[in-house]
């Protein structure tokens, strides 16, 4: 796999063809409707799309399905800023500040930022796909299930900084979410667990359902509640971003780029991984970490960014190994795998034009992206117009379509409604939701990759201190929950020496 | 009955049978041979943490001093519409294999929108109709995916 300007210039000139703008043009918008519609992801929609292309030869569909793959994350992210439903987990920390932002009456620059910030990381980390590609991908291979696990236990450890004070409440909303992640099958040895003799437990909970119940419903029962007649609170609205946001968030766009980036190249390491590492990043790096939660412009700009260029790190392991890092790039390999290329070392030897053409349309699908999703801002932002009585009821029935649409069962609807039950009580009592759902995407991951690191090392735990990525991991993990519990510590004598002296 | 203290006991001491249906829910996990991790070990861990930290939390209310910070639950009208919208959306979950989606989906609305308010029944009917007719096309005809049509496979 070699890069080359020779190469590099043919494919913009065969992506910059009337056909394939044509078809990247059509796919970034059938794609983004796709994203905005419930309940149908990236994965879905590529796998519905997917034989729309069979009409079209390899470049063209291989550039369509991109450009649907972009548009649709893109699009999940529209319904998580203007009303609380994420349809994916990466869209998760995105609804964290993005809809507290349009309560504020800022949803318009809330889109607008998400849109700058996929456009600009998604640009930065195609450069790094174009020009690094060959000595990032076998990082991919030097991740083995301890890998795994250290990043995983990373992962968790964010679960602190998600709960801002409620640290208590945070770890027992930690392990809640990763009680009803191990509801199911074991991964490694099938037995059933916690299943209480129902059979429809045994195929596990479906996170997107935890996902819909814990954030939409919850959020619907407690507007309904008090009789909310419309989501904004402020009178003053605001459609597009201010230069000032802008500038606020370069920072956050940036360092998301390349955490996207880098952690895309891991097999598994999906952008619901990379969104919350994002969020968190900004939240620490941040001046005013108590803005996060409450509607931090850079806490949408960082997981946008993130999730953006988490794809296009993916690209490196499929187009060299024919390695696929997710359900999403599995599909797309799939696709590629229809039209006779076969990804690996071979395929930029044996079809370079295909290969630099795929690179070359993904820069151009991303200014399409951008200049198509600016204008169309307003007009999402202003679903959140209309009176919540409206509302409401709508954003019931697409949370309902959106629970079912994942395995189109109506057990996963009744999941949804009890965690919407629990989303509501613990808004009541004061119970933070993020670290609920960070657990129970991670759960399956990080217990698989537990188990099998034990397997390979016998039983030894030392495993995972004697490897060096692990290792480093596993510091940062221990550093990352010492360094809040610290502060929690030190904050908690502050208080009681305030009411002291009071 | 409304301080953030009595809500933080009940919820504890809820945590902390939730802990132990789950322990003895593990406990009845079968043992897989030649694993280094039992298929228990995990659920077994989770539910000790949710106990412990539900009986810590509990604890630690009741030996709360500090000042009284209320949990804002609803007035008897606000439980009224959540109860209601709960109800109603278990109907429909009850109902929407016979039903179908759209039918189903174009009451739910309909009913919805009527009930909290939003505009006079006619104008609700219109809404439930239109919310089903969406449905009905963009997910059933134009992408084809398998929701229950309920009378309209007839």
């Amino acid at each position: 796999m070699f890069f080359s300007w020779d190469y590099l210039l043919q494919g913009f000139v065969t992506a910059l063809s009337w056909q394939n703008l044509l078809w990247a043009l059509v796919g970034c918008f059938i794609g983004t409707l796709i994203g905005v519609l419930p309940g149908i992801g990236p994965t879905s929609g590529i796998a519905i799309l997917l034989p729309l292309t069979t009409v079209l030869d390899p470049i063209p569909a291989i550039v369509m399905m991109a450009a649907i793959y972009y548009g649709a994350m893109y699009g999940g992210s529209t319904t998580a800023i203007v009303v609380n439903i994420p349809g994916e987990s990466a869209s998760v920390p995105t609804a964290l500040d993005g809809y507290e932002l349009a309560k504020q009456g800022r949803a318009g620059p809330a889109l607008g930022i998400a849109a700058i910030s996929s456009f600009v990381a998604g640009t930065l980390s195609l450069l790094g796909l174009t020009f690094f590609a060959p000595s990032l991908a076998s990082v991919a291979l030097a991740f083995g299930p301890p890998e795994y696990f250290g990043l995983m236990f990373m992962g968790l450890s964010l679960v602190i900084s998600l709960s801002q004070r409620a640290l208590l409440k945070g770890i027992i909303s930690t392990a809640l979410g990763l009680t009803a992640a191990t509801i199911g099958q074991d991964p490694l040895t099938g037995d059933v667990r916690l299943t209480f003799g129902s059979e429809e437990l045994i195929a596990g909970i479906n996170f997107i359902s935890v996902i819909i119940g814990l954030f939409a419903i919850g959020e619907v029962l407690v507007n309904v509640e008090q009789a909310i007649t419309h989501i904004y609170e402020h009178k003053k609205l605001e459609w597009m971003p201010k230069w000032s946001d802008v500038k606020q968030c370069a920072g956050a766009m940036i360092r998301s780029s390349f955490i996207g980036f880098f952690l895309g190249l891991l097999p598994g390491c999906s952008p619901s991984v990379t969104t919350f590492v994002a969020y968190d990043v900004e939240k620490r790096v941040s001046k005013h970490p108590e803005r996060f939660g409450k509607g931090a412009m850079e806490g949408v700009a960082g997981p946008e960014g993130a999730n953006n260029a988490t794809v296009s790190g993916a690209f490196v392991p499929l187009f060299a190994f024919g390695l696929p890092t997710g359900p999403a790039m599995a599909v797309l390999l799939g696709g590629l795998m229809m039209y006779g290329l076969q990804p690996g070392p071979m395929l930029f030897t044996q079809s370079p034009q295909f290969v630099w053409t795929v690179i070359a349309s993904m820069y151009i699908g991303n200014v399409i992206l951008l200049v198509m999703n600016l204008p169309m801002v307003g007009m999402w932002a202003r679903i959140a117009l209309l009176p919540f009585p409206i509302l409401g009821p709508l954003i019931l029935v697409f949370s309902i379509i959106g629970a079912y649409s994942v395995r189109y069962q109506v057990f996963d609807i009744w999941i949804a409604l009890i965690f919407g039950v629990f989303g509501y009580l613990a808004r009541k009592l004061g119970f933070p939701i993020a670290p609920m759902v960070l657990a129970t995407v991670l759960a399956q991951m990080l217990e698989a990759s537990f188990q099998q690191s034990l397997l390979i090392a016998q039983g030894s735990f030392l495993i995972f201190f004697n490897r060096p990525i692990t290792a480093v991991f596993m510091v940062l993990a221990f550093l990352s929950i010492a360094r809040s519990l610290w502060s929690e510590f030190r904050e908690r004598r502050l208080e009681v020496a305030e009411e002291d002296l009071d | 009955m409304r301080s953030q203290r009595f809500g933080d006991m009940v919820s504890g001491v809820l945590l902390l049978l939730l802990g132990l249906v789950v322990v003895l829910a593990a406990l009845l996990i079968k043992g897989a041979a030649d694993v280094q991790m039992q298929p228990r070990t995990l659920p077994l861990a989770l539910g000790c943490i949710i106990g412990v930290t539900g009986a810590f939390l509990a604890l630690r209310a009741w030996r709360y001093s500090g000042p009284t910070r209320i949990v804002p639950w609803p007035d008897w009208n606000g439980a009224l519409r959540v109860l209601v919208t709960l109800v109603s959306l278990a109907a429909f979950l009850l109902l929407v294999q016979s039903l179908g989606m759209p039918i189903g989906s174009g009451l739910l609305v309909a009913f919805l929108v009527w009930y909290l308010g939003g505009c006079r029944p006619i104008c609700a009917g219109l809404l439930g109709a239109a919310t089903g007719g969406a449905i009905y096309l963009i997910f059933i005809r134009l992408l084809n995916i398998s929701f229950p049509v309920g009378f309209l496979s007839r």
